[in-house]
């Protein structure tokens, strides 16, 4: 007899016959995204005193392949914004899409003698992927995302803030998105724990630990790479750059790793 | 009364090309009691005279607030300003739900447009019985607008509506130039002195009868905008305002009040 | 007006029995009775220009614009009923925003004109609705460059995205003008309002089509001028002048539809200005024949 628990509490087959299931609907509910398929991996956002520092690579993997080499995940919104993207490519592309279009329809409400003047901040704009976000959550068909939105708030001071899949929304003086979170936010903090101190920082300093975020994330996260983008943005505007190179790597650390692949020891 | 053909609906054109519907409901907004709007750099204030249809009972409000920076001052029927204002006020909190942001002034006035405009283009449709003035503060400054029942929407510096209005308008333009660097409490003064030109004779600005609203904002040293909620005065509030405006006072303030006037 | 009281006027959609939409008629005379509106497209950009008679002292100058931008790349000016006119940008805006989600590009300004023209028709085959009291004449430059394919991953295919041919010239500037009933045609130089009939007769005389020589720059100026000739300095007193461009990707708008800027706009009003007085004190009744002609063609008959 079937003593499996999966067995349990059910006709026997050798005394009734197999189950016959035909008759039941073989379709289950209807199924949104489930999980995402082709990703970008981390993000990597730092304030200093007049602006925000933020780096993404250019990967987009399928599952452990290095798909796409040249994709870029940071968007620029309105010239005064920068969005980082991590998670699945084609929603970011949805979303670029769709923060274009809505780029358009502000411009047609913004006096062309007053650009700046009331147009939409990273804060706004924040504010307005949050609630889009938690609406597709809430309608089980989430976009599958981590999205670091970086700029100047109403009052022209730096604004960084993190929204995901979930809706949930926070801020902070430094943020990083997937691997990052766990490897680059200890750097960051380092420099900048407090609002105060990223106020103290300068624009080279911080580029400089946005810079060393990427390296080591490089070196632990099997899904980055060493091409990246970084933008910096500042009551200036934004300057992106998109074809970074990591530099002065060093992987002698690598040599005294144990534990891995075919080493015995 | 000559029978006119072409008037009969809002979407019929006469051979000169006009919409009589559209233009019989502008004549209801001149029978709505006068409001008047000015702008300086920093403010925006809304002054209207409230009317009561008998002795007794009380005086029809005419100025709204539609969110923190923005409020309207009607003329004409009432119950479609309510329509607009219901409209405004939504569209004011959705947007500051979604943008965490006031709603630009001009966005919102368009959208009343159109919506007018849509009355006037349907057939079982007719256009809405009634003017308005907005008045609202948002990053570029503030603002003022009128709103007619045909849908058109225009920016001005200042403007009144209603009963007898012309004669307030000619007030504003003789003091065009004054408003723009104007103080909070001048700009009221100015309000309801272009106001006091519209009146009956012998009829005066009370307590019960005036009504005033004002917005405005100020720069901050970080460079953000502060705005001063919008407000609605009546009764005992408005008191000092219209005791400073009072005739004798004015002619005790010399010759060139006068001239002006 | 003989067909006034014979009762096939009175509403939309039907026809006298000569085959006319009297309303859509009388619709054209409410964009009669508009400012004047005009659009030029020259060999490098198109330019639009609207003279906005003042009505009043109390308008807050230069706040009320006209002109609208539909997509980034296109513009809209109109004569005639404004609420009409901003109905016809905003339905503008959707077709346009439509597009894109649809093709994943700018809209081309061809289509965008189709798709009004077929919108304000649409307006002309129901008794529940009235046509547009406006005309409106839509300017845009569709990209001459290989566009990247909206939203694409990396830089996308290096050669003929979007369905273009290697070696074939495509984009560049474009001018419609939609009438009431729906009619449009493109344009060299368009005019509509209150003063067309001048403004065309200035238009016709401008190095516009095929082989073109005139500027943009040029243009900015040419509509100032034919704006401030049109005017009519008796019946309306004030008016301003409300101008907007667009290059190509390498001119001074980078494919953008914009508001000329206000240093461009002023040097070309100032020298409008003079000519206008000029031709005023001089000799200039030699257009009138052409005017009687033009009159009848402006009829607005929807078989043309």
């Amino acid at each position: 007899m079937d003593h499996r628990p999966q067995a349990w509490g059910r006709p026997r087959d050798d005394i009734y016959g197999a189950y016959d299931g035909s008759y039941l609907q073989t379709t289950g509910p209807k199924q949104n995204t489930q999980a995402p398929v082709v990703t970008g991996t981390s993000v990597v956002a730092l304030k200093f005193k007049d602006g925000v520092v933020i780096a993404a690579d250019n990967l987009a993997s399928y599952g452990s392949l290095a798909r796409f080499t040249d994709v870029k995940r940071l968007r620029v919104f309105l010239d005064t914004s920068v969005v980082g993207f991590g998670g699945d490519v084609s929603d970011m592309q949805y979303l670029d899409r769709h923060l274009n279009e809505l780029a358009i329809d502000e411009s047609y409400e913004t006096d062309p003698s007053a650009p700046d003047a009331g147009a939409l901040n990273a804060a706004n704009l924040h504010k307005y992927l949050q609630k889009l976000m938690y609406k597709r959550r809430n309608d089980f068909d989430p976009l599958w995302n981590q999205i670091l939105v970086a700029g100047l708030d109403s009052g022209s001071k730096p604004f960084l803030a993190s929204v995901d899949l979930r809706g949930t929304a926070f801020s902070s003086p430094s943020l990083a998105s997937g691997f990052g979170a766990a490897l680059a936010q200890p750097i960051m903090r380092k420099y900048a724990a407090t609002e105060e101190d990223a106020a103290k920082l300068s624009r080279e300093d911080a580029v400089k630990v946005v810079q060393e975020c990427m390296k080591v994330l490089y070196y632990r996260d099997a899904r980055s790479m060493d091409k990246y983008s970084i933008a910096v943005v500042t009551k200036e505007g934004v300057e992106l750059k998109e074809d970074e190179q990591l530099e002065k790597q060093s992987w002698a650390f690598a040599e005294r790793i144990r534990g891995y692949g075919t080493q015995t020891v | 009364m000559f029978r006119n053909n072409y008037d009969n609906d809002s979407v019929t054109f006469s051979p000169q090309g006009r919409i009589f519907q559209v233009e019989y409901a502008a004549e209801a907004v001149k029978q709505g009691s006068v409001v008047v709007g000015i702008t300086s750099k920093k403010h925006v204030v809304l002054v209207a005279l409230k009317r009561n249809a008998e002795e007794l009972s009380s005086y029809q409000k005419k100025i709204f607030a539609i969110d923190e920076h923005a409020g309207i001052a009607i003329a004409g029927l009432t119950s479609d300003a309510r329509v607009l204002s219901n409209f405004m006020k939504q569209q004011c909190l959705g947007h500051r739900l979604t943008y965490g942001r006031d709603l630009p002034v001009r966005t919102l006035v368009d959208m009343i447009g159109a919506k007018a405009q849509q009355n006037t283009q349907q057939y079982g449709k007719r256009p809405y019985g009634v003017g308005l003035l907005i008045a609202g503060v948002d990053e570029q400054g503030p603002h003022l607008f009128e709103f007619q029942p045909s849908g058109m929407t225009e920016e001005m510096v200042a403007f009144a509506i209603g009963a007898r209005s012309q004669m307030a308008r000619t007030y504003l333009e003789k003091n065009l130039e004054l408003f723009a660097d104007c103080s909070r409490e001048e700009l009221i003064a100015h309000g309801l002195k272009a106001l006091k030109e519209s009146l009956v004779q012998d009829r005066e600005l009370t307590i019960e009868n005036t009504s005033v609203g004002v917005t405005g904002f100020s720069k901050a040293d970080d460079g953000s905008t502060k705005v001063e909620q919008f407000k609605v005065f009546d009764g005992q509030e408005v008191n000092g305002w219209i005791e400073s405006v009072a005739d004798d006072k004015a002619a005790a303030e010399g010759e060139s009040m006068e001239v002006d006037g | 007006m003989t067909s006034i009281g014979t009762g096939y006027d009175l509403a939309n959609s039907i026809f006298s029995p000569d085959g006319r939409n009297f309303q859509v008629e009388y619709a054209v005379k409410a964009v009669e009775n508009g400012g004047t509106s005009i659009g030029i497209r020259c060999k490098d950009g198109v330019v639009l220009a609207v003279e906005k008679v003042v009505a009043s002292k109390l308008l807050k100058q230069g706040a009320n614009k006209r002109i609208a931008t539909v997509d980034r790349h296109l513009g809209v000016v109109y004569s005639g009923m404004v609420p009409d006119g901003r109905h016809f940008v905003d339905r503008s805006r959707d077709e346009a925003l439509a597009w894109r989600d649809t093709f994943k590009t700018p809209i081309p300004t061809a289509d965008l004109a189709s798709r009004m023209g077929g919108y304000m028709q649409a307006y002309t085959l129901y008794q529940s609705v009235r046509p547009f009291g406006i005309t409106a004449i839509v300017g845009g430059f569709d990209s001459e460059l290989e566009l990247p394919v909206d939203g694409e991953v990396g830089s996308g295919p290096a050669v003929g995205a979007g369905g273009k041919t290697a070696g074939k010239k495509h984009g560049g500037p474009f001018l419609y003008m939609i009438e009431p009933s729906g009619l449009y045609w493109g344009y060299y130089g368009a005019a509509a309002g209150k003063g067309r009939q001048v403004a065309k007769a200035e238009l016709e005389k401008l190095d516009l089509g095929g082989a073109g020589e005139l500027s943009l720059e040029q243009a900015v100026k040419e509509a100032a001028r034919i704006i401030y000739l049109s005017h009519d300095d008796v019946k309306d007193k004030k008016f301003e002048l409300e101008m907007s461009w667009i290059s190509g990707a390498d001119g001074p708008t980078k494919g953008k539809h914009q508001e000329v800027p206000k240093a461009l706009r002023e040097e070309a009003e100032k020298e409008a200005e003079r000519l206008a007085k000029k031709a005023v004190e001089g000799d200039d009744d030699d257009d009138d024949d052409d005017d009687s002609d033009d009159d009848k063609k402006d009829g607005d008959k929807m078989e043309e």
